[in-house]
């Protein structure tokens, strides 16, 4: 028995360190972007001034709006896509369903500079397409589609069919079918796919800097742009934000499952 | 007999109807993804392939004659050695985060206890941070005017600074940092779904703890660990940020001398060329893993 306790004492302080590399940056950045250091990296004593620069820059708002925009309209899109691919894959049985399959999975795991380069050259010297919002869109449903469509699959492989087939059976259409009994139980499915992509699309900097373009900075980008200029605490303040703003996203994804857990 | 020769005729058209409704579905259902994948894919994976063969001009334009130069250049030049750099980094990267996440993995699942939820929460939120803030705030900590350094020259432990970017080690910790997350959470669920039974099975059978570790819970949560490395190894192969912000232009990988190419040098002919043995290099990587771990592996760790 004491072995035993000495056994999870060993892995407690190996979990705890583990835990700590994983954070101490990010909480370092977020007791900076309080400090009054114009650098950024150490500690002068308690300001909001970072914040009041960060909420008064035309530039980071200008980006921002530019990196809501292009997730947003990447996230129906992609979501849209995804829900109906998985539906026809499940469903339907052909030729080259693997190899559909497979293709689709290509997007994902390429690196991100093959597929931004690939379609930087193909957007450029090709179709001709403008770079900026329309490049970066299809860029992003092209990398975020796929996505959505093995989340939503991977859902539709454990459902229950008979709803459906009751529907169909009963009369209604395959369109009210799916309307009205389909649609709203994969809700849930599709709600999880949007949830993931938007922070897919919002946060991507590789394939979004190859087909951006000038003048179409996305936050990501500028952020990026400002670490070569060297740190600055405006960087810091964006970071906390990050942070907050994707904690409070989980903690209200882990409150509603909790919900609807109890709810039946 | 007249009705024996009407039914496989009405049995064809039935096929036939079959097959156009099947047709009609598939496009109906399927025509979207097809054509992202073919035209926004496999078309431009085409074009790259196409200009790999071609020669760039001394100001960046493309000279359309067939040459083998690039390729020749990748064999026989330091490319080559930079993408083996990086499937060794990805290696190295893939075996520190089993190292340091099945510990973690083990003592959720076991310990955890009533701050289960709490441990899996903060390793959930990194893994859904922004990549690239996650990127800066460990260079604001390790940097030459970072915190570490700064914090030792003013307690006076050492007057010069230490080099810890570019640095073989600052990568190597960067890409954990970076996807350490993605390999805890995988072992997490496989041990979470191991059956006690088998474990206490091994204990009545006299087993040590050691002996049960080994031969019992580490072969069972396989299918964790597999989803894991393809999580960590398959981006660490092409990764960009982390070897351009660690490793500068001392430690390269091959992500980072695609980005190169196109951004900095701007010879599209040359990128494409190592943007293809790139995208080459992994297709084999996901073959093998398909081969090996079987596709629902590959498609579940997504």
């Amino acid at each position: 028995m004491k072995k035993k306790r000495t056994a999870s004492k060993i892995l407690w302080v190996l979990s705890i360190l583990t835990l700590i590399f994983l954070w101490a940056p990010m909480i370092l950045i977020i007791v900076f972007s309080f400090s009054n250091n114009k650098y950024g990296s150490s500690w002068e004593g308690f300001t909001l001034k970072w914040y009041l620069k960060l909420f008064t820059n035309d530039q980071v708002r200008d980006a921002l709006m530019r990196s809501l925009i292009i997730a947003g309209v990447t996230v129906v899109i992609a979501t849209l896509i995804g829900t109906i691919t998985a539906y026809g894959l499940y469903k339907l049985n052909f030729k080259g369903k693997q190899f559909l399959r497979t293709s689709i999975l290509l997007p994902i795991v390429f690196p991100s500079v093959v597929t931004g380069s690939a379609l930087l050259v193909f957007f450029t010297r090709f179709l001709h397409i403008p770079l900026g919002y329309p490049s970066i869109i299809i860029a992003h449903i092209v990398f975020c589609s796929p996505l959505a469509v093995f989340i939503i699959l991977g859902r539709m492989q454990r459902f229950d069919w008979s709803w459906e087939e009751a529907a169909l059976d009963l009369g209604a259409t395959p369109f009210r079918t799916f309307l009205r009994v389909t649609g709203p139980q994969l809700l849930p499915a599709i709600m999880a796919s949007a949830m993931l992509i938007f922070p897919w699309s919002f946060d991507d900097f590789v394939i979004t800097y190859f087909v951006a373009g000038v003048g179409s900075t996305t936050l990501p980008i500028y952020v990026f742009s400002q670490l070569r200029f060297g740190a600055t605490p405006v960087i810091n303040t964006i970071g906390t934000l990050f942070v907050s703003v994707t904690m409070l996203g989980l903690l209200l994804v882990y409150l509603m499952q909790k919900r609807t857990k109890t709810g039946s | 007999m007249p009705v024996l020769d009407e039914v496989p005729a009405s049995q064809s058209q039935a096929k036939k109807r079959e097959k156009r409704k099947l047709a009609l579905d598939m496009t109906a259902y399927l025509s979207p993804i097809i054509i992202i994948v073919v035209v926004f894919v496999f078309a431009p994976l085409a074009i790259i392939l196409f200009f790999s063969f071609l020669k760039s001009g001394p100001y960046g334009e493309i000279i359309y004659t067939f040459t083998f130069e690039n390729v020749g250049a990748m064999l026989g030049g330091g490319y080559g050695k930079i993408f083996l750099q990086s499937v060794y980094l990805a290696f190295q990267t893939n075996f520190l985060c089993i190292l340091f996440g099945y510990p973690i993995a083990y003592y959720i699942t076991r310990f955890g206890g009533k701050w289960k939820t709490l441990w899996i929460f903060m390793i959930i939120v990194p893994s859904w941070s922004s990549y690239l803030i996650r990127l800066y705030a460990l260079k604001t900590l390790v940097g030459t005017k970072g915190t570490i350094n700064s914090l030792l020259i003013n307690l006076g432990i050492i007057s010069e600074p230490i080099q810890i970017l570019y640095t073989n080690f600052a990568v190597t910790m960067a890409l954990v940092f970076a996807w350490l997350p993605f390999m805890i959470l995988p072992i997490y669920a496989a041990l979470e779904g191991l059956d006690r039974s088998v474990l206490e099975a091994a204990t009545d059978l006299g087993a040590t703890p050691f002996r049960r570790f080994f031969r019992v819970t580490l072969p069972l949560t396989r299918g964790g660990l597999l989803a894991g490395s393809i999580l960590v190894f398959i981006p660490t192969v092409g990764e960009w940020l982390v070897p351009s912000i660690f490793g500068g232009s001392k430690i390269m990988m091959a992500g980072s001398l695609v980005a190169h190419k196109f951004t900095a040098v701007g010879n599209i002919p040359q990128g494409s060329s190592l943007a293809i043995m790139l995208a080459a290099t992994l297709i084999l990587i996901l073959y093998l893993t398909i081969k090996w771990g079987g596709r629902e592996a590959l498609e579940k760790a997504l």
